[in-house]
This record gives structure tokens, C-alpha cells and sequence, in this order.
């Protein structure tokens, strides 16, 4: 059986947090392909055209402008060629109530945006254990 | 005309409202930007590579942990507008069981003697059980944390009266003058430099504002022995304002 890497759907508006994510994968020596879309609008587009081929996983930042991350889930559980992709939430969020808002649009995993670099490394580790076993 | 003092109360509840609001935003929002000074040194200081001068490396330290007091501020001040917020559920609670909790929970109790006195009728009472515990883990965790001694001594001494639970927690650590005693419950206010013993400064004012919330009360004496005695008034029967 060919191994195929999953795609991985960056939806984060804010720019040193996409570097964060690209050196966190460079870290971890992680080959995964990786999209990014500023906003939920972006990212809907970008999984409906096939702009980000299967298999794909999502990593969703909540605060954003124009479709936040909570609405873009929302859309997206409604949409039949898209509703079973795995979302990682990954925010400052600390709320209960967008944690359970999040967990109620069927989340595979949320996760607090730390603030060092290091316990960031730590987080996309334990993602990337995840998606492996999608690969299999 | 005078306002009615209907008026004057619901003014008061919609700016206090719009003041938890405020300081929720914005200390939600400065936390981006503060990751990014946070994560953009780290990026700097690894890009340097292992033979950097040590003054830059030190000073990198500096910056990364001056980030980490001002996230740990952050947080207070999140968790201080939200004291009336989360957390609220009244359920039963075990007094000695609650206690033992948060003894259990503290860092460091290396070295830590509890002496543990409960004087009462009934152990169970129904409550704010998270609260009660957030205050008595506050104040057992400066207790520790701030003693000066090679052995820690812990008192708790729990009793009752009619109308509501009398918790005594002191130490025989280097306590705090008398004239300090306004100040110990200021936001962000230490007794010492943050650089002697690293510390946010807000588990008091997070403390009485949560006391101030169920209608009790906390009070600050010296001991006599040089350490410390607060004392908490908890009422029985909470009945929440707003």
C-alpha cells in the first residue's frame, strides 16, 4: 500500500501565527503539504474547488474576520462533501462557550495556542501522531 | 430631580457590566500580539544558533520572561472580570475533603508542616464549591510560596457560628507589616520585588473580590511570631447581588 500524507488546511488570519505553524512543521520534520486560508471564506472556497487535494485535515483558528472559526465549522458540518474532514481548533480561546461550540460541530481536538514556541512544538507533535494514524 | 435609586442601581449594574466587558476584550486581544513577541524572540534567538554571544542569549531571556509575567497578568486580569461569571454552581461540599484538595494541589509543599483544626457540627454545606476552593488554595499557596523558613508551618483552623464558616489560615513565615495591610489586596501589588521571588500579585484581589461576591469577608493580621493570619468569613447561605 502506497502511503499517502494528508493535506493539511491552515484557516488562521494572522500572520506570525502561519510562520509559528510553518516552523513548528519544520521542527518536527514535518512533510505534510500545507494551505492556508485568512479566514473561513478563503477556506470553504479552497476545499471546494480541490485547491487542497484528499485526503485533508483542518487546523481552525476561532477569531477571525468575516467567517469566524466557529460559523466556518457550522457551514461546513452542513455540507455534505465536506462534513467529515477532522478540525483541530487551535486559539486563544480560553471560553467554555466556544470550546463547546466547537465540540458540538464534531472537533477532533482543541487546542490552546501557548505562548512560548516550545510547548507549541510540543502541540504540533501530538497533532501530527494524530494525522499519522490517518495515513495509515 | 434626584434619581430614583432604581436608576442608580441599574446604572450601576450596566457600567459594571460594560467594565468586566472591557477588561475581558482587551485583555483577550492583547494576548496575540504578545505570543507574537513571545514566539518572534524564540525564532531570533534559534536562527542565532548555539554560538551566540551570551549577552544576547541572556538577554533573550530576559525578554521571554518578562512575555511570561505579562501573559501571567493577562490572566488575572481575565479571571478577575470573570469571578462572577464561571464557576458558580452551588453544589455540597465536604469542608475537610475540600481543604485536603487543595493542600494536594499546591506545587511545592517540600518541607510544609499542615496543622489542621476543624471545629465543626456538620463537614457538608452547599455552595460555591469552586470558589470556596479557588480562595483557600490562594491563600495556603502564599503561605507556602512566600515562607521564609527551612521548616513550613501551616495553620487551618475551620469553625462555625450561626450564620457562617470562620477559616483561619496562617503561618509562621516573615509575614507582612501592618501598614501593608490595604495594599496586600491591590491588583498586581508584591511585598517584594517581582525579581526576588516571582509572583503576579493577584490571588488576593481575585480572593476578596469572590468573598466580596458571597457576602463574607477576609481580614489580614500579623502574628505575633512574625507570620501571617487571614482570616475569611464565608457565609452559610450565599445570596448572589445582580
Amino acid at each position: 500500500m502506497i502511503q499517502k500524507l494528508v493535506n493539511i488546511l491552515l484557516v488562521e488570519d494572522d500572520e506570525v501565527d502561519v510562520m509559528n505553524v510553518k516552523r513548528a512543521f519544520t521542527k518536527n520534520n514535518i512533510k505534510n503539504e500545507l494551505f492556508v486560508a485568512g479566514n473561513g471564506v478563503e477556506a470553504l472556497g479552497m476545499l471546494r474547488t480541490s485547491i487542497v487535494p484528499l485526503p485533508r485535515i483542518i487546523i481552525l483558528d476561532i477569531n477571525m474576520p468575516k467567517m469566524n472559526g466557529i460559523e466556518f465549522l457550522k457551514v461546513l458540518r452542513e455540507d455534505e462533501n465536506l462534513k467529515n474532514i477532522s478540525v483541530f481548533v487551535m486559539t486563544t480561546s480560553n471560553e467554555d462557550s466556544d470550546k463547546i461550540n466547537a465540540y458540538n460541530l464534531n472537533v477532533a481536538g482543541y487546542i490552546l495556542k501557548p505562548l512560548s514556541f516550545e510547548k507549541f512544538i510540543t502541540s504540533v507533535a501530538t497533532l501530527k501522531n494524530f494525522w499519522s494514524l490517518c495515513e495509515m | 430631580m434626584a434619581k430614583s435609586e432604581k436608576s442608580c442601581q441599574e446604572e450601576l449594574s450596566a457600567l459594571k457590566k460594560e467594565y468586566e466587558d472591557f477588561v475581558y476584550i482587551v485583555s483577550h486581544d492583547i494576548k496575540t500580539p504578545m505570543r507574537a513577541i513571545s514566539n518572534i524572540a524564540t525564532w531570533i534567538e534559534d536562527d542565532l544558533g548555539p554560538n551566540a554571544d551570551v549577552d544576547i542569549l541572556n538577554n533573550f531571556a530576559l525578554l521571554k520572561s518578562r512575555v511570561g509575567r505579562l501573559e501571567n497578568m493577562l490572566n488575572a486580569l481575565l479571571e478577575l472580570s470573570r469571578v462572577n461569571r464561571t464557576e458558580m454552581e452551588m453544589y455540597e461540599v465536604n469542608i475537610p475533603k475540600l481543604v485536603e484538595e487543595c493542600m494536594a494541589t499546591l506545587d511545592n509543599k517540600l518541607n510544609v508542616k499542615f496543622h489542621i483544626n476543624y471545629n465543626l457540627s456538620n463537614e457538608n454545606c452547599i455552595t460555591l464549591g469552586k470558589k470556596l476552593n479557588k480562595v483557600i488554595f490562594n491563600l495556603l499557596d502564599n503561605a507556602v510560596r512566600f515562607h521564609d523558613k527551612q521548616i513550613k508551618n501551616v495553620f487551618i483552623d475551620v469553625s462555625e457560628n450561626e450564620m457562617e464558616y470562620e477559616i483561619k489560615i496562617s503561618d509562621d513565615g516573615p509575614g507582612i507589616a501592618a501598614e501593608l495591610e490595604d495594599k496586600i489586596f491591590s491588583i498586581f501589588y508584591t511585598v517584594n520585588s517581582k525579581d526576588v521571588l516571582d509572583s503576579t500579585g493577584a490571588g488576593l484581589t481575585i480572593s476578596r473580590k469572590i468573598i466580596e461576591m458571597v457576602g463574607g469577608a477576609i481580614q489580614y493580621t500579623p502574628a505575633v511570631n512574625n507570620g501571617s493570619i487571614f482570616q475569611i468569613n464565608w457565609p452559610k447561605i450565599i445570596s448572589l447581588k445582580n
